[in-house]
């Protein structure tokens, strides 16, 4: 009885919430995949075409480019973002002035809005006025200086330092938090048992955040494969599609050469290769748990 | 502490909030009033601080006063917004009354989705009105014989803007034709000056700006009009292929600064208005800004032509690339009293006073009437007698379809940093190729 009364009070308080949810998520979802299987300029009638849109999709070289760069972009958040946060929240968990202030000096690109990073390392990128090249001139390597932005073959690695830097500061939070929630008794029994310095950090502190790790790999995958607004502001996806993500190819085919149809056939691919990334990366570390 | 994380957390969620919650497309409010004033609905562009978007706005303003009666609800988005919202709202049969519209591609797209009405009733009532727009003007607003709308101005879209003082200083020929322009590309270079300052960013600059007037010099008129057709003509032809050889070559003179893919339009009239670059090529559309912004050690120094002759080529010499100006389209729900009502409000802004104040607002029309001289300024009475005597042909991005659009701007890109002109123009042969066989 008391059971059944607390299951309905679950139900009753998660109700509104899963409504909003399936409201504004699954069904434009189910709506776009949908879409995708419709020949639609958004204007008139829509003429069904079946797989049509997916089979061009799969053919069409600048889907591949732009998957291409978004797998540069998932392996450098994760790769990039997750070990740099991580030796940050491990260097700076501790709170004197100077680490209070690294702590702030790292989150506050994640109070800025994309288009202010954006605006910035396009300055800094500038090819005639930027700070990047005058500090290479000034230190004497003239030779490396590149148009970073605007030469098709490095611009997508270009693209990577202001993706670290405008987002490492959320997972620094993220990690100090549960850096913080290890138990004071489990820092106590080590210091009994006389473990210290790295080996305390290895054996206690990561193992005891590693679910957060692993959340944090998730966030990290998901949101480099939406990322958009960054790319959109610095290059728009140019030049000639060289740093075009899926979220970008996927903008401008719906918007810029109104195809609909189209556009929400790319949507629905990002949505199946965003859940077999992250599916993959679950299983991989499930997989090495259930080795442990 | 833990107090000032958990209050930069929760600003950052709250940021992320916002952020979620912008850009809706909510429904326009065109709703009858139940009395008797009548309300009309108006989407534009002019909402900048622009000569042109405040004598429009002031249009709006005093045909409030005038009319009493008619409730003029208006709405201003920039405009990319506006072209968005546009689509976005047709795609849910839900236009506004009146609204600023492109000629050609979109007007027939919104005729083909049964979205506009015509006005030839109204035309042919006032003609007077119909007989005074330059030669073609309404082309791009007729489909199937019938008239849809009336430019309001008319944008030209390829100028050369120089700096005349530069040329001086270092004894360079305004150029006339190719072979000067390659002279004068390299005596600027010579002397660490950027001959023409391009900022390619927004991919649509070179193609608008630039090369739909060397393409139409190299192909001639007929040739691309057929091509865009596919009738006739293909866009693998060796004369197109000639045209983005041609094109290419001019990047490798070093004819643009470094880097021109990364900046934007608005860099790169910056780059000129530092004196720093002799010549930018933009569209009529440039001069306001030019007029408000450059110094004036460079805006006195400032002149235009247009873009040289090449030898060999099959275009007209006196043209230069543009289309007739935007223009308002009526929603094919306006009936009875808003209707009329409406139609008030468009003669108004696109009829011969409206036409007027545009032109004494520094835009060029696609109307007859005479520049007042005196009160405009010097560098946009230069425009004005420059137009009088060049020819409009077709700019790319008008006639051709939206996907080829986007295929033509990303190839020049591509072909600017040393791509193959052959597999650009195959591939912009497929792309229009395709978006014909759709239709």
């Amino acid at each position: 009885m008391n059971a059944l009364r607390s299951k309905r009070f679950i139900i009753t308080g998660l109700l509104p919430a899963l409504v909003i949810y399936s409201l504004f998520v699954f069904v434009p979802v189910i709506w776009s995949a949908y879409y995708g299987f419709f020949n639609w300029s958004g204007i008139g009638e829509a003429k069904y075409t079946g797989l049509s849109n997916y089979a061009e999709i799969l053919r069409d070289p600048v889907f591949w480019r732009a998957l291409k760069n978004n797998v540069v972009f998932v392996l450098a958040s994760v790769f990039g973002q997750i070990p740099l946060a991580l030796a940050l929240a491990v260097l700076l968990h501790k709170s004197n002035l100077l680490q209070r202030f690294l702590r702030s000096a790292i989150f506050l690109p994640m109070v800025l809005s994309t288009v202010v990073i954006g605006m910035i390392w396009q300055y800094i990128y500038h090819p005639q006025i930027g700070i990047l090249n005058f500090l290479l001139d000034a230190l004497g390597l003239s030779s490396w200086k590149l148009q970073w932005l605007s030469d098709g073959k490095i611009a997508i690695y270009s693209l990577i330092p202001p993706l670290i830097w405008s987002y490492v500061g959320l997972y620094l939070i993220i990690f100090m938090s549960a850096l913080q929630n290890i138990p004071g008794e489990i820092h106590d029994a080590a210091k009994i048992d006389g473990v210290s310095g790295v080996r305390k950090l290895l054996s206690i502190s990561l193992p005891m955040i590693k679910n957060t790790v692993q959340v944090a790999v998730v966030l990290c995958i998901s949101g480099s494969l939406k990322s958009f607004d960054l790319v959109y502001i610095m290059t728009k996806g140019g030049p000639a599609h060289a740093t075009e993500l899926l979220a970008t190819y996927m903008y401008n085919s719906t918007f810029s050469t109104y195809r609909y149809g189209f556009g929400s056939a790319i949507s629905t691919s990002i949505m199946i290769i965003s859940l077999l990334l992250i599916g993959t990366s679950q299983w991989l570390t499930n997989r090495k748990k259930d080795a442990a | 502490m833990k107090k000032w994380i958990s209050i930069l957390c929760s600003a950052a969620m709250l940021a992320l909030l916002l952020a979620g919650c912008g850009g809706g497309n909510e429904a326009s409010g065109s709703g009858e009033n139940g009395g008797e004033k009548v309300s009309i609905s108006i989407w534009h562009n002019w909402t900048g601080q622009d000569a042109k978007a405040v004598a429009m706005r002031k249009i709006i303003e005093d045909f409030r006063a005038e009319h009493p009666e008619i409730e003029v609800v208006d709405e201003g988005l920039p405009t990319d917004g506006l072209k968005t919202r546009l689509r976005t709202v047709a795609a849910a049969d839900e236009m506004p009354d009146l609204f600023v519209m492109w000629p050609d591609a979109m007007t027939k797209e919104f005729v083909k989705g049964d979205l506009l009405q015509p006005i030839n009733e109204e035309l042919d009532a006032n003609p007077d009105w119909k007989n005074n727009f330059i030669p073609n003007a309404l082309d791009g607003y007729t489909v199937d014989g019938k008239i849809y709308s009336v430019p309001m101005n008319l944008a030209p879209s390829s100028f050369i803007y120089y700096n005349d003082a530069l040329f001086k200083k270092y004894n360079v020929k305004v150029p006339e034709t190719w072979e000067e322009l390659g002279t004068a590309i390299q005596t600027f270079n010579d002397n660490g000056v950027i001959p023409i300052a391009l900022g390619n960013k927004a991919n649509w600059v070179a193609q608008s700006t630039f090369f739909s007037t060397v393409g139409d010099r190299i192909t001639g008129t007929d040739w691309f009009l057929k091509a865009v057709e596919q009738d006739g003509a293909k866009f693998t032809d060796p004369e197109f292929v000639e045209a983005l050889t041609t094109f290419q070559k001019l990047g490798e003179l070093k004819a643009f600064q470094d880097g021109f893919n990364s900046l934007d339009e608005t860099q790169m009239m910056q780059l000129y208005f530092q004196g720093n670059a002799a010549m930018v090529v933009n569209g009529g559309w440039a001069l306001a800004n030019l007029v408000n912004n450059a110094p004036p050690e460079v805006l006195d120094n400032t002149h235009i032509t247009i873009v040289p002759t090449i030898a060999g080529g099959k275009g007209a010499p006196d043209t230069t690339a543009g289309v007739v100006g935007t223009g308002l389209g009526v929603s094919k729900k306006l009936t009875g009293a808003r209707k009329e009502a409406a139609m008030k409000l468009f003669y108004a802004m696109a009829g011969p006073d409206g036409q007027k104040a545009t032109l004494d607002s520094s835009t060029l029309v696609s109307y007859n009437i005479e520049l007042d001289k005196s009160k405009a300024h010097p560098l946009f009475v230069e425009l004005y007698d420059l137009i009088q005597r060049v020819k409009i042909v077709p700019v790319y991005d008008s006639k051709l379809g939206s996907a080829t659009v986007e295929v033509v701007n990303n190839g020049l890109q591509e072909l600017l940093m040393g791509g193959k002109a052959e597999d650009i123009a195959r591939k912009i042969q497929d792309a229009q190729a395709a978006a014909v066989a759709a239709n």
